[in-house]
């Protein structure tokens, strides 16, 4: 189950949170159907259901965005059931199939909701967001990419961006006298420079193989731009082949030969804590993850967040490459979708207009230490705790021009894990950037 | 020595060698369990810094508050249900059925427990599939009993056979007499054959706890709440949160083996005997 | 993990002696059939009709909710050409046969060591069991630090001698992976083994070894041609458990490796658990269990039969 740990992770994951239950298979946590019970009906009255799989305090969160909701409306009643994250992917494509699915539905955009768009089981939300232009320049753009299909939006975002970067240990790089690097250059010379002190320069969770994918995400998208994926996606024949996944896949094995990453990557972990570790251990200097991963260090090495050890840079730019730097990868947020066997669409859109993301909703969640993607909430984020990397974070994802949804959650789960594992085998170079394409290229599939 | 022959002097040679050899497995082998319970007494601290290979100056209990405090209790809990639960279901199915099968010549009989047989060389891993779908149709799903009812299932074919070994040795006469007797199947059973098995049952009980206590693919696939969860994934799942705090997560791999420690110091003829189970005669 | 083999010694003395006993046949059979109930209807639900589903899906494209769709032999005829699987089958082969190769001498020896009653082996012999009292899980948490190649005890070591820092990667190193968890496999199940060994050893008359003893016979001589010989039931006994349980493992592997590095050591258990749990692709995982079970039944069986382990209990009563 190792792609969709991320998910688990961060689901469980909050700022000032426990420790996160990362490894395994599942989110340690609430039980499923913990939703309230909505019966008063009475006349006139409308009755919506969503349905959410947060767990913990961000469960909590939801549930009071709920409950406003249910008290400032006099004839709509909204029911939130929530569940666990792998039961629920089951869940949904059964109500899917038989047409008993939910008012509002939880997803993470992307591949699995373009099924469901296809199979027309999605309402389309372009019409209300176009006629409400205030309602649609609320989000980030970003964001709303892994929503949009052909021009037509079809989710609304619902809680908070977790945008992948690289984690540095201020210590070891104030040792040896070095800059977060800009450029893919800077970042070898950095490697360089570690390696020759015996540090080591990148801790890499090879064994498991998502974290991997980062490298190729960020590279891919900087030599090529975000066609080159989408082109993987739609499955067009040889779409693996694009000199972009080759030059970036030279370039991973470029770091693999430079030493760049700590003896025995490929069984270093990063559901059980071991990559993160070497950063806070001052044994490895740099770690590109998620934003997740600042509270496993918060919560295994608190003293480095306080005394400002701990810093974040964006993935460098590849010079002369066609994506734009400002790209991000990562996980750009879940969403809420209405689902075409809604009875209640309008009751279900003002639900979507007025409580997702009310100004209510996004104050919790910056609380609990998460960035959501609306506008305008920089002073908030400042002020927040921790808020200087919250806004490093808004900042990554407001100016970004592309948000790339993590390719694992993008493609179906067969491609996806034949990617990991033959990713991996680019890492350990058992295989060559040719040999993985041509590999590839057999599980392309059409969506 | 000096009448001392050649024979026994190469005897006494290939004696020090199987010595040294011996203390040499002696490390290979226990070692690690000596690591898992020094480490488990040491601080995070003394972890990092210390030589990890040698006994701590200073031990300390803190690790096992550590882990019984971050819900451990609940999991222990959970695996003592799922195994005494599943070890009383599978000797109160087997002994009878193992008592009919001795007791009855008929083909259709034997067909059946030569059928059972077949279930010997079934690996749980070729039917993990099949169960979890139908696990989930019955909304067994992340509930205990969803642990127990496939375990009962695939602790049987062996137990079966063991009892059935066992009680065909029991002597004809002593049927015989409950025969004279006017006993029925269900007194025989319970009157003779249950009270003679009980060493058996003993044996092939805990054969089969230490089976389930130790499963680890049933609660992967069938389980996933943190409420149900059993010992041997909580342990990958003390992993992910303690990730170095090596000392807790060995406290946490001690008391996951707690029951077993505990039989072994006690009783360990009869945990060993049943660990053999019916490989050995 | 051992799969529940019985020594062959019972499956085969079974038949034949069953029901000699001419008083039975007067009883009422009925509430026998009430007796064998229970255990039929659990061996029916959980592990006959699951086998029954698995062949099944074996020939479904599902992902284990949706429509299923029927695809004929297509699983099966993919199985034998893709290279995934070709490997899983091969690493499962090379673990078998190094599980085999790395456990039978050992144990055998450790059995056979053990067997003496001077103390000193009796305190050896309780220490050397100790890894039976614990899990694969834990066995496999515990050795992931040992050999942990940042962390780990044997990095220590290696850095206490002289080594360099990055001279303790085992299990990140493909070529290593496979070899490294055998040995860990090994490590978990030598106890078990040499307790076989150690009870087999025990039960040969002593009387052997004293005429042998009188005929000048060494202890090399004697192992060869009284101990190894007396043994054979319990080296084939040993041999099936061995080679059936390493077709199953997965727990190790599952917290040690994960499958990897890349696939070296993406076993064919693995793959069967990644297809249909990670991939969703529950009919290709059944045509993996399927070979599975065909396989392990079919290796219990052929072993018994090469063996001669049938006519096993006519020679036990010549003794």
């Amino acid at each position: 189950m190792q792609h969709r740990l991320r998910k688990a992770a961060a689901a469980a994951i909050t700022l000032g949170g426990l420790a996160a239950g990362v490894a395994g298979c599942g989110n340690g946590g609430q039980t499923g159907n913990a939703g309230t019970s909505g019966n008063g009906t009475a006349a006139g009255q409308q009755n919506i259901t969503l349905w959410d799989i947060q767990t913990g305090d961000l469960q909590k969160a939801i549930q009071s965005m709920v409950d406003d909701f249910n008290q400032s409306q006099s004839n709509i009643h909204a029911t939130v059931q929530f569940f666990e994250n792998d039961p629920y992917k089951q869940k949904l494509q059964v109500a899917m199939g038989s047409h008993s699915a939910p008012d509002i539905f939880f997803g993470w955009g992307g591949g699995i909701l373009k099924s469901y768009i296809d199979a027309r089981d999605v309402y389309d939300l372009t019409d209300a967001l176009n006629k409400d232009p205030q309602w649609k320049n609320k989000f980030l753009p970003s964001v709303m990419s892994a929503v949009t299909f052909d021009g037509h939006i079809y989710g609304i975002p619902n809680n908070y961006v977790q945008p992948v970067f690289f984690f540095y240990n201020k210590k070891l790089f104030d040792q040896y006298g070095l800059q977060p690097p800009k450029t893919w250059d800077d970042l070898l010379h950095c490697v360089q420079v570690l390696k020759q002190h015996g540090v080591i320069p990148i801790a890499l969770a090879g064994k498991d193989k998502w974290p991997d994918l980062m490298y190729e995400e960020y590279l891919v998208d900087r030599i090529g731009g975000p066609q080159v994926f989408d082109n993987i996606v739609a499955g067009k024949p040889d779409a693996w082949s694009d000199p972009a996944v080759l030059k970036a896949n030279e370039m991973i094995q470029q770091l693999v030969d430079m030493g760049a990453f700590e003896p025995g990557y490929a069984s270093v972990g990063y559901g059980d804590g071991e990559a993160t570790a070497l950063v806070y251990t001052d044994k490895a200097a740099m770690q590109l993850m998620g934003s997740w991963d600042f509270s496993s260090v918060l919560t295994n090495a608190k003293s480095m967040v306080d005394n400002g050890q701990l810093g974040w840079f964006p993935f460098p730019s590849v010079p002369s490459g066609a994506g734009n730097p400002a790209d991000v990868a990562g996980n750009p947020s879940n969403f809420y979708s209405i689902s075409m066997d809604s009875k209640n669409k309008d009751a279900a859109l003002t639900f979507l207009h007025d409580a997702v993301l009310s100004d209510n909703t996004v104050k919790r969640l910056i609380d609990l230490g998460q960035v959501p993607p609306v506008q305008g909430i920089e002073d908030q984020l400042k002020q927040a705790k921790y808020g200087d990397y919250m806004t490093f974070q808004y900042d990554l994802v407001k100016n970004a021009p592309h948000f790339q949804l993590s390719w694992d959650q993008a493609l179906p789960p067969a491609e996806a894990q034949q990617l990991l594992t033959d990713l991996d085998k680019v890492f350990l170079k058992q295989m060559t950037p040719q040999q993985f394409s041509d590999d590839m290229n057999k599980y392309l599939q059409k969506q | 020595m000096p009448g001392m022959t050649r024979a026994t002097a190469a005897q006494s040679v290939w004696r020090w060698i199987g010595i040294i050899a011996g203390v040499v497995w002696l490390f290979i082998a226990f070692y690690p369990i000596l690591y898992i319970l020094l480490t488990s007494l040491r601080s995070q601290q003394g972890f990092l810094m210390g030589n990890p290979w040698l006994p701590t100056q200073t031990p300390t209990l803190s690790n096992y508050a550590t882990v019984w405090n971050a819900g451990f209790a609940r999991y222990f809990l959970n695996s003592v249900i799922v195994s005494v639960i599943t070890v009383l279901l599978i000797l109160v199915c087997a002994l009878p059925f193992a008592y009919a099968v001795v007791r009855t010549r008929r083909l259709w009989v034997q067909g059946l427990f030569n059928v059972l047989l077949v279930g010997l060389a079934l690996p749980i891993q070729a039917a993990i599939i099949p169960v979890y779908i139908l696990v989930s149709k019955f909304h067994l799903y992340d509930t205990l009993a969803g642990l127990i009812l496939p375990g009962v299932a695939f602790g049987l074919p062996l137990t079966v056979l063991i009892l059935v070994n066992f009680v065909r040795d029991i002597p004809k006469d002593l049927y015989e007499a409950m025969a004279i007797e006017g006993a029925g199947d269900r007194a025989v059973l319970l009157r003779l054959v249950l009270p003679l098995s009980k060493p058996a049952l003993l044996s092939v009980g805990i054969y089969n706890f230490v089976q389930s206590w130790n499963n680890f693919l049933f609660p992967l696939v069938l389980t996933q709440q943190d409420s149900v969860r059993v010992l041997p994934l909580a342990l990958v799942n003390f992993r992910g949160q303690y990730t170095i705090n090596v000392p807790v997560i060995m406290a946490a791999v001690t008391l996951s083996a707690l029951p077993l420690i505990l039989a072994y110091v006690f009783g360990r003829r009869y945990l060993l005997q049943g660990m053999l189970a019916g490989f050995s005669k | 993990m051992q799969p529940p083999l019985p020594a062959p010694e019972l499956l085969f003395g079974g038949g034949r002696r069953a029901g000699s006993d001419e008083s039975m046949e007067r009883r009422t059979p009925w509430p026998r059939t009430v007796m064998m109930l229970p255990t039929l209807v659990f061996f029916a639900a959980f592990v006959v009709i699951p086998m029954a589903m698995a062949v099944y899906y074996s020939f479904l494209r599902w992902n284990g909710i949706g429509q299923p769709q029927w695809t004929g032999g297509a699983n099966w005829a993919m199985v034998f050409h893709d290279p995934q699987a070709l490997h899983a089958m091969w690493l499962t082969l090379a673990i078998t046969v190094l599980s085999w190769v790395i456990q039978t001498p050992l144990s055998l020896w450790i059995g056979v060591f053990l067997a003496g009653r001077q103390r000193y082996k009796n305190v050896f012999g309780i220490l050397y069991f100790t890894p039976l009292l614990f899990s694969a899980a834990a066995i496999g948490i515990t050795w992931s630090y040992i050999l942990n190649p940042n962390f780990g005890l044997v990095l220590s070591l290696l850095k206490a001698l002289g080594f360099p820092a990055d001279s303790a990667n085992i299990l990140g190193n493909p070529r290593w992976a496979l070899f490294t968890v055998a040995c860990v496999v090994s490590w978990q199940f030598i106890p078990f083994h040499s307790l076989l060994y150690q009870s087999g050893s025990r039960q040969i008359p002593e009387t052997l070894y004293e005429a042998a003893k009188i005929d000048g016979a060494g202890p090399w001589r004697m192992f060869f041609s009284i101990t190894l010989p007396q043994l054979k039931y319990t080296v084939i006994t040993s041999t099936v458990l061995i080679l059936t349980g390493s077709l199953t493992y997965f727990d190790l592997i599952y917290v040690l490796t994960g499958g990897g590095p890349g696939d070296a050591t993406n076993v064919l258990a693995m793959d069967m658990y990644k297809q249909a749990f990670v991939n969703q692709n529950v009919g290709y995982g059944s045509v993996l269990a399927v070979i599975l079970a065909v396989v392990g039944v079919g290796l219990s069986l052929v072993m018994l039969r090469l063996t001669g382990y049938n006519r096993m209990d006519s020679q036990l009563e010549g003794v």
